[in-house]
């Protein structure tokens, strides 16, 4: 009982490390409250959803950009859909990367746009990290027969 | 002239050099302001130096041009004169000379003719005695020609034999003498001798002087007879006179010289001729005349006198013969007078003249050559110098004048001088005052450069600053939509929270107070954003067809909650004709009102808030002159905003001829507004008293937000005069109006009925507002303000005496604050009222908080008749028309059926007060067409969890196909609702963007109109919150708008709102 209770409040600090770091936001925990019974496994679901969509849309951004002739409106769509969904998980620093990106495609600047595709890649897999990681920790809690403590 | 010029432009170019010197250093400096004045003020400086520099070039050339020109035409006309006058001078002195010679000449001649003649007779002279008379007759002779000639100084005859005859003027003391030799020394010669002898050479000199012994006589004469004056003088020989000799004339031919007599001291001109005996053979005797140059002198002087020139003859070899000065011509020497030449003169002038001559001709004076010289200097002084040749066989001559160049040209060189000197000073202040006036004038010029360059700058900094603050509009504005995005996230995520069951009492009421806060600061952006888009002049108001008086009433009804509170009265007071359809923005109209009401509420502390409205046409409004002042002004200044905006405003609100001007007062009973400040507290962030913001909060934005939003609408607002305390702003809004909508006349209907009403109500504005509107419409009223009157008036009316008529009914209309609910004693009142029930309808105007126990209490008893506070025209007319009808219970007015018109706001408000049921969408089939599969997943789990059947598509094309396909499907089914209920939409999206599909289906909606006349309500989805995108939603025909990230609880009311009205339409 002793390791869940302590998986739980590592989960708990990890949880709350991850949004005063600003990682994640609100929306995040709406998709939590999201979770019931009778989808288990949402916000796993959602957010693997989510790793498919941005590694898809990160590779169809890396290969806009190298193109000769960059279709700016292609690139800021890609940005705005990747900014659509990143919001609606509530990666929060990956979103704020894309309004930085969304700048610099209005303002055609390769440059910028180069830096914000890196920095999303970066941004990215740092979520995924962590997210990866917290849902380690979830399973671990699982197995070790807790429950997921909710975050209020 | 060239100097001085170039010395202008160097200076020129050095001041240019400097100022660029002191410039370029400076350039560098980032003080650029500084020195491009310095530089602006180099530049005008050089400017300045360049103009006056050409200014005098320009004058001095034209001084001197003008100073040379009078010069030199003056000079060379009086050179001309001057010549001709030198000319003159030099002419005549040689004329005179030329006479005197001539005369000299020819009396030598006609003496030697009469001689021969004389002599010839008596050549044969045998004896003394005809001897002497011939020499007797030869001296009348001599007399005759000498008296006739005053000018000649002697005339003498030698005869051969040595005897002398001679008459000799002396010009010193004016005697004539005549001289003559001894006759009887001489020895009878008889002229044969001589004739034999050649005469060459019986005479010479020697013979005379031999005969020295001869004895001279001098007879003084008469000058004008010739008789002897006086007693013959012996005198010594050749004293007086040089007596011409026969060596005078060797070769027989008449001869010139000039002889030097002691005793006149001018030179003499004497001339010799032989006289031949006849035949032309032998000299008889020799005749010598002398004439005195004296008179040549004279002449000279007086000609010269005028003029102060000089004026001499010479010899060929240069012995002066005559001067116009009285200096002596003659020079003692030991063997006598002699001649001087010129240039021994005592005359300094004449000495120096000859000098000159000399030095420029070598002595050599130039034969048969006239000279004139203009600038010979002698002494101090300048002089014209003629010479003049006078070629005589025997004796050339040369005149000389000298002529000071002053006497003729000195006027003119003084009036030169005069002239170059006036011209000079006169440049000279021509260029001090150009100058100056150049000075003033380009130092206006300067001065308007500067103000023009400070204009300039102004310019730039109010373009700079406007652009800043249009910067600040636009990032307020992106700024607020970047700030509402977490604040939506944070009240829905509170929703949710609230949600829970699992919440206890106090953390509901934290989360409640939360959610509220958050409320506020979700307005408080939602203000900042208006205001920006205002300013930034992106907010686009909409056209469509409201009901304004439901509209207003829906706002009452909100903002009376907050007032019961304050026990503030919320009236609203709208006149009959105002009309029930308006076209215009609904959500700025009520959002113009919704501030005016909580900006009143927050200052009103008891009283009431009211809220009047009155219209006009616009085309009658002219022709009423009934209305007040303020009304007055209002439309005065409304009819010069009609000016301003032209025939544009003009055609638009004529082309629907029923523009109206609609009428609004907000007046409340609160703290006022200081007469000071009623102009600005419209202004952005500004407060009537600082202070409030401690006691009330508040950012001063609203009546900006306001004030903004009404001139949008062709309006105007503002503070005017109110009696009493407490504000009154008065507004009106220009509104059109479809045609053709028909009006209710309440009165026919409601005196029709016959009734009767009791007021009984709490607020005082409200019931007097209700029952003169009643009154007025023909119903007889009885009011009353608390439950003793109330009893009271009831008893009165109904007294079994009083009340007979049995078609007239009454209506009593009570505040269920009229009963006292603190205690139990409401229920004893309900009775007293129950016996009532029978002759009278009852209307209940209830609280928001009247406790449900009351209401089932009420129902109870049979009063179905209830209206939610605060009570109005609209709903009074609700309550009377239920009364008419005689109505059964399930069609009592309840606040349910009063109110499901309430906008989507409003609804929430309802849900929130009982929670919002989970599962609130059950039932719904929705579409949900998005791309994302992250929102894909998050939006259909919360629509499930709503109840809801979500069926998810990709992307816009499989939307527009699936309604096809379900619209397919529903007209093979023949069923009555299409299978989806309602669609959201993402904006964007591959292939098929959400525009793009709504047109689509819309399109589709419309072609199959025949058939199902369907319109599937569509919400869009975006991450853009700009009303531009908002407008562009609705513009392709979606029916509302959300933003992402989605906020559930928002979603869930739009739904609900859009599926009610379908349902209601449907209806």
């Amino acid at each position: 009982m002793d390791a869940v209770s302590q998986l739980q409040r590592q989960f708990v600090e990890y949880t709350t490390s991850l949004y005063r770091e600003g990682y994640l936001d609100d929306q995040f925990t709406q998709l939590q409250k999201l979770q019931d019974e009778s989808n288990p496994d949402f916000v796993v679901e959602v957010v693997t959803l989510f790793f498919e969509d941005s590694e898809k849309l990160l590779n169809n951004l890396t290969t806009a950009l190298q193109q000769e002739n960059i279709d700016y409106k292609q690139v800021d769509a890609h940005v705005h859909q990747f900014k659509g969904s990143s919001s609606s998980i509530g990666a929060q620093r990956v979103k704020n990367v894309c309004v930085v990106f969304r700048n610099y495609c209005d303002e055609k600047n390769l440059d910028g746009c180069v830096l914000c595709l890196q920095q999303a890649k970066n941004e990215y897999i740092l979520i995924r990290n962590k997210l990866e990681a917290l849902f380690n920790l979830e399973q671990q809690i699982l197995q070790a027969g807790g429950s997921v403590p909710m975050m209020a | 002239m060239a100097s001085p010029l170039t010395q202008i432009f160097n200076r020129i170019s050095a001041t240019l050099h400097s100022s660029r010197r002191n410039h370029s250093p400076s350039q560098r400096t980032p003080r650029g302001n500084i020195n491009q004045e310095k530089f602006r003020c180099y530049s005008v400086c050089v400017a300045r130096l360049a103009i006056m520099a050409m200014l005098a070039i320009l004058i001095g050339l034209l001084t001197l041009l003008t100073w040379h020109f009078t010069k030199v035409y003056t000079r060379t006309s009086l050179n001309a004169l001057a010549y001709g006058l030198r000319y003159e001078l030099l002419q005549r002195p040689m004329l005179r000379m030329w006479k005197i010679l001539n005369s000299t000449v020819e009396i030598t001649t006609s003496q030697v003719k009469l001689s021969e003649y004389v002599i010839r007779k008596y050549s044969r002279a045998e004896n003394q005695a005809q001897q002497i008379e011939l020499y007797e007759v030869m001296r009348d002779v001599t007399w005759a020609l000498f008296a006739s000639h005053k000018a000649l100084n002697s005339m003498s005859i030698k005869y051969r034999n040595g005897f002398v005859q001679a008459f000799h003027r002396d010009l010193r003391d004016k005697n004539t003498y005549y001289i003559y030799s001894n006759l009887y020394n001489y020895t009878m010669i008889g002229p044969y001798d001589s004739n034999q002898t050649s005469s060459n050479q019986g005479w010479n000199d020697q013979m005379i002087h031999g005969n020295i012994s001869a004895i001279w006589y001098r007879e003084p004469l008469d000058p004008d007879t010739g008789r002897k004056t006086g007693k013959q003088k012996e005198i010594p020989p050749d004293e007086l006179l040089n007596i011409a000799g026969i060596s005078q004339v060797p070769d027989g031919a008449a001869s010139w010289h000039v002889a030097v007599s002691k005793f006149t001291n001018s030179p003499l001109l004497s001339a010799a001729l032989p006289v031949r005996d006849e035949g032309g053979g032998s000299i008889v005797a020799v005749v010598g005349v002398t004439t005195a140059l004296y008179s040549v002198g004279q002449l000279m002087k007086e000609l010269v006198e005028l003029h102060g020139g000089h004026i001499y003859l010479t010899s060929q070899e240069g012995w002066l013969l005559a001067t116009s000065s009285s200096t002596p011509l003659l020079r003692n020497s030991p063997s006598g007078p002699t001649l001087m030449m010129a240039v021994d003169s005592e005359d300094e002038i004449i000495q120096s003249g000859a000098k000159w001559l000399d030095k420029a001709y070598g002595g050599q004076l130039p034969v048969n050559r006239k000279l004139h010289t203009a600038a010979a200097r002698l002494g101090h002084e300048r002089y014209y110098i003629d010479s003049f040749f006078l070629n005589l066989t025997r004796l050339p001559m040369v005149g000389v004048l000298c002529i000071p160049r002053k006497y003729i040209m000195g006027k003119v060189d003084a009036r030169a001088f005069k002239t170059l000197m006036i011209l000079i000073s006169a440049s000279v202040c021509v260029l001090v005052v150009g100058c100056i006036c150049i000075f003033i004038l380009t130092n206006g010029v300067s001065k308007e450069m500067k103000l023009r360059a400070e204009l300039i700058s102004h310019y730039d900094a109010r373009r700079k600053a406007e652009a800043s603050s249009n910067f600040k509009s636009q990032f307020l504005a992106n700024m607020s939509h970047e700030l509402r995005t977490p604040m939506a996230a944070v009240i829905g995520l509170l929703d949710i929270l609230l949600c829970d069951d699992r919440l206890t009492e106090e953390h509901y009421s934290t989360i409640t107070q939360i959610r509220r806060c958050s409320t506020a600061l979700l307005r408080l952006l939602n203000n900042i954003l208006d205001i920006s888009k205002v300013e930034s002049g992106k907010l686009v108001l909409e056209e469509a067809e409201f009901d304004l008086g439901r509209e207003l009433e829906g706002l009452i009804d909100m903002y009376s909650v907050q007032c019961k509170k304050h026990n503030v009265e919320t009236i609203i007071d709208l006149s009959d004709d105002m009309p029930k359809v308006v076209r215009g923005d609904s959500g700025r109209v009520v959002q113009i009102f919704a501030n005016l009401i909580s900006n009143s509420i927050k200052f009103t502390t008891s009283g009431y808030i009211i809220v009047r409205g009155w219209c006009e046409n616009l085309k009658s409004l002219s022709d009423n002159e009934n209305f007040y002042v303020d009304q007055k002004a209002l439309w005065s200044a409304f009819q010069k905003r009609l000016k301003r905006q032209g025939l544009h405003e003009k055609n638009t609100s004529c082309k629907n001829d029923n523009t109206m001007i609609l009428y609004f007062e907000v007046e409340d009973t609160g703290c006022g507004i200081d007469p000071s400040k009623w102009e600005s507290v419209f202004e952005s962030f500004e407060q009537a008293d600082p202070s409030t913001t401690r006691l009330h909060g508040g950012t001063g934005l609203g009546l900006c937000i306001v004030r903004s939003l009404v001139n949008k609408m062709g309006g105007e607002i503002k503070v005017v005069k109110k009696n009493g305390s407490g504000t009154l702003m008065q507004l009106y809004l220009l509104l059109s109006t479809p045609p053709d909508i028909p009006r209710e006349s309440y009165r026919l209907k409601f005196s029709q009925l016959n009734l009767k009403v009791v007021l009984a109500l709490n607020g005082t504005m409200s019931r007097t507002i209700l029952s003169k509107w009643l009154l007025k419409l023909g119903v007889p009223i009885w009011e009353a303000n608390e439950w003793n009157e109330l009893t009271r008036v009831l008893q009165e009316i109904f007294k079994p005496t009083n009340y007979s008529k049995k078609n007239e009914f009454f209506l009593i209309v009570v505040d269920i604050g009229l009963l006292n609910l603190s205690t139990d004693i409401w229920k004893e009142q309900l009775n007293f009222l129950d016996t009532f029930k029978k002759v009278a309808k009852f209307g209940w105007v209830l609280n928001h908080d009247t406790s449900n126990t009351i209401k089932i209490e009420l129902r109870r008893r049979g009063h179905l008749l209830m209206v939610n506070g605060p009570l109005y025209k609209a709903k009074m007319i609700q309550i009377i028309e239920a009364v008419k009808k005689e109505t059964s219970p399930e069609l009592t007015v309840n606040t349910e059926q009063l109110t499901f018109f309430k906008d989507a706001e409003e609804a929430i408000n309802d849900e929130e007060k009982g929670k919002i049921g989970k599962k609130c969408l059950e039932g719904l089939r929705i579409l949900l067409a998005e791309d994302t599969p992250v929102l894909q997943r998050v939006a259909s789990i919360m629509l499930e969890q709503m109840g809801a059947t979500v069926v998810v598509v990709g992307d816009g094309a499989q939307a527009v196909e699936a309604l096809n396909k379900s619209a397919d499907w529903t007209a093979d089914c023949t069923a009555d609702c299409t299978p989806y209920d309602l669609v959201l939409m993402d904006c964007q999206m591959p292939k098929m963007d959400g525009y793009e599909a709504t047109k689509a289906i819309r399109r589709a909606e419309m072609e199959s109109e025949s058939e199902s006349g369907s319109h599937i309500p569509i919400v869009a989805l975006t991450a853009h919150a700009m009303s531009s995108d908002e407008a562009k939603c609705l513009e392709v025909g979606m029916d509302a708008y959300l933003t992402k990230p989605i906020d559930c609880k928002l979603m869930v009311s739009t739904i609900l709102s859009l599926t009610k009205t379908q349902e209601a339409d449907d209806n």
